[in-house]
């Protein structure tokens, strides 16, 4: 006997008892968004320090295999390997749309380095970064995102991302000069190309997260379809198994570099997976492309970039940032209404309708909560995977070399001690509200 | 598991291919691995 409508209907006439949660929920989410463009931009650092010329095969397949480790070893100290396996039970089919939302990343990743190459970066990055408002356009046609809400907050959450995007634009014409030399007509299609890669692996996102399934999860099997992309796309481009190992070799004393930057990457993209949970694409997206506002920041006040420009350039970056923080602020000013809720959990019964999920399950993973309390319990696997990912990195950090480069050490140490404390600030609250669920 | 009734005793991996949400993802990957093969 089908108790799932009822059971859905029944939250959607009776939205008052869980609205103060659900505020809470949107509340967190916006969190998250914030907390994912500051370790997304931290990730940047490590791959700073490759000073040396590296094929961008290598770099990459380095912080794909990084986040790879990472992906294993985090889920399984948070909530132990188990859960990961419980959960899948419940919505097994989500573990395609996972695999294929790694395939996409990997390709669009592949397609930033060809669009660099042929066009350079001022011109390839808009472009590409245009991922935010197709996530918008994904997020409105095939999950209702902001169906039901007022147009004072559609407005508020278009408008905001089209501003972010704006000033990008601008932070990314006056913090690079550098030109392709390739193909121009190749290099566009590379760039719309990866925009249209990263905006479109947000459905596989929305998909997840709309029938509760958990973050941590998702981007597991994520992982698989990441790792296996990129390991042939650099086999591909480099000409195969024996020259891509001889670079690997070749390079050893760079390599932790970008993995480290992978594994900073998982915890950018974990929160940025929690805010497209709990506030959707539409809002969670732009807020955590805030990232490059970070990733100035950093550059300016660690690497001393930008230094002896004209004041025409300057006023372009202010402006940029600007713009940015205030796109950001109207997203996150901008709350759900109980019709855009509505909506979210009609989008939410058509999943457990084709699917045939369990109703129960996802009510309460769309509410933060454990349908059954359940003890985190970590077995010997789990400590194995923890301990070999710690002896990956500390076997790679006895290979690397530290390069000679200017830093600032004094803000290097103020941006690492507000990672942390975002990182500790972000993961108690979602401990707290949601158990990691 | 819980079963709704209209999908009670189909596979989840039949049910897919009727998921626009699964093409969708798909062909755009199908685009990029063309666009990978042009721009190289």
């Amino acid at each position: 006997m089908n108790t799932g409508k009822s059971a859905f209907s029944a939250a959607i006439a009776n939205p008052l008892p869980d609205r103060s949660r659900q505020r809470l929920l949107h509340k967190l989410g916006i969190f998250c968004g914030f907390a994912a463009a500051l370790w997304l931009a931290g990730a940047e650092a490590p791959t700073k320090l490759v000073t040396v010329a590296v094929s961008p095969m290598v770099i990459s397949f380095m912080m794909v295999f990084g986040a790879f480790v990472s992906r294993w070893s985090l889920p399984a100290l948070v909530r132990g390997t188990g859960d990961t396996f419980r959960d899948t039970r419940h919505v097994p089919h989500l573990v395609l749309w996972g695999v294929m939302a790694g395939c996409l990343w990997a390709v669009g990743n592949t397609l930033t380095i060809f669009a660099v190459r042929d066009i350079g970066l001022s011109l390839a990055f808009p472009l590409w970064n245009s991922n935010s408002l197709i996530g918008i356009l994904w997020g409105t046609l095939l999950f209702k995102e902001l169906h039901g809400s007022g147009w004072i907050r559609k407005a508020g959450v278009v408008g905001g991302a089209v501003v972010i995007f704006v000033g990008a634009i601008l932070i990314s014409a006056a913090s690079t000069s550098e030109a392709g030399h390739g193909n121009a007509l190749h290099g566009i299609a590379a760039a719309v190309g990866a925009g249209l890669m990263f905006g479109s692996m947000y459905i596989p996102y929305r998909k997840a997260y709309i029938t509760g399934m958990n973050p941590l999860t998702f981007l597991t099997f994520f992982t698989f379809g990441e790792m296996t992309m990129m390991t042939v796309v650099a086999l591909v481009f480099t000409g195969g198994v024996g020259p891509f190992w001889h670079e690997l070799v070749a390079n050893r004393a760079i390599l932790l570099w970008p993995m480290l930057g992978g594994f900073m990457w998982v915890i950018g993209d974990l929160f940025q997976n929690y805010a497209a949970k709990y506030v959707g694409i539409s809002r969670g997206i732009p807020l955590s492309n805030t990232n490059q506002l970070w990733g100035l920041l950093l550059g300016v006040l660690v690497f001393r970039e930008l230094r002896g420009l004209t004041a025409n350039v300057y006023a372009e970056v202010i402006g940029g940032s600007l713009m940015m923080a205030l796109g950001a602020l109207a997203i996150s000013a901008c709350g759900a209404s109980e019709g855009e809720y509505a909506s979210v959990k009609e989008a939410a019964q058509r999943e457990t309708d084709l699917y045939g999920i369990d109703p129960e399950y996802v009510a309460s993973r769309m509410e933060g909560r454990e349908a059954g309390a359940r003890e985190v319990r970590r077995t010997w696997v789990d400590w194995l995977m923890i301990a070999a990912a710690t002896l990956l990195f500390v076997g790679l950090g006895t290979l690397a070399k530290a390069p000679h480069i200017e830093m600032q050490t004094g803000w290097l140490g103020l941006f690492a001690a507000l990672l942390i404390a975002v990182l500790a600030a972000c993961g108690f609250a979602l401990w707290r509200v949601t158990k990691f669920t | 598991m819980h079963q709704s009734p209209a999908n009670l005793k189909k596979p989840w991996w039949t049910v897919v291919f009727r998921d626009i949400q699964f093409w969708v993802p798909l062909i755009v990957l199908l685009i990029g691995l063309l666009l990978l093969r042009i721009a190289r």
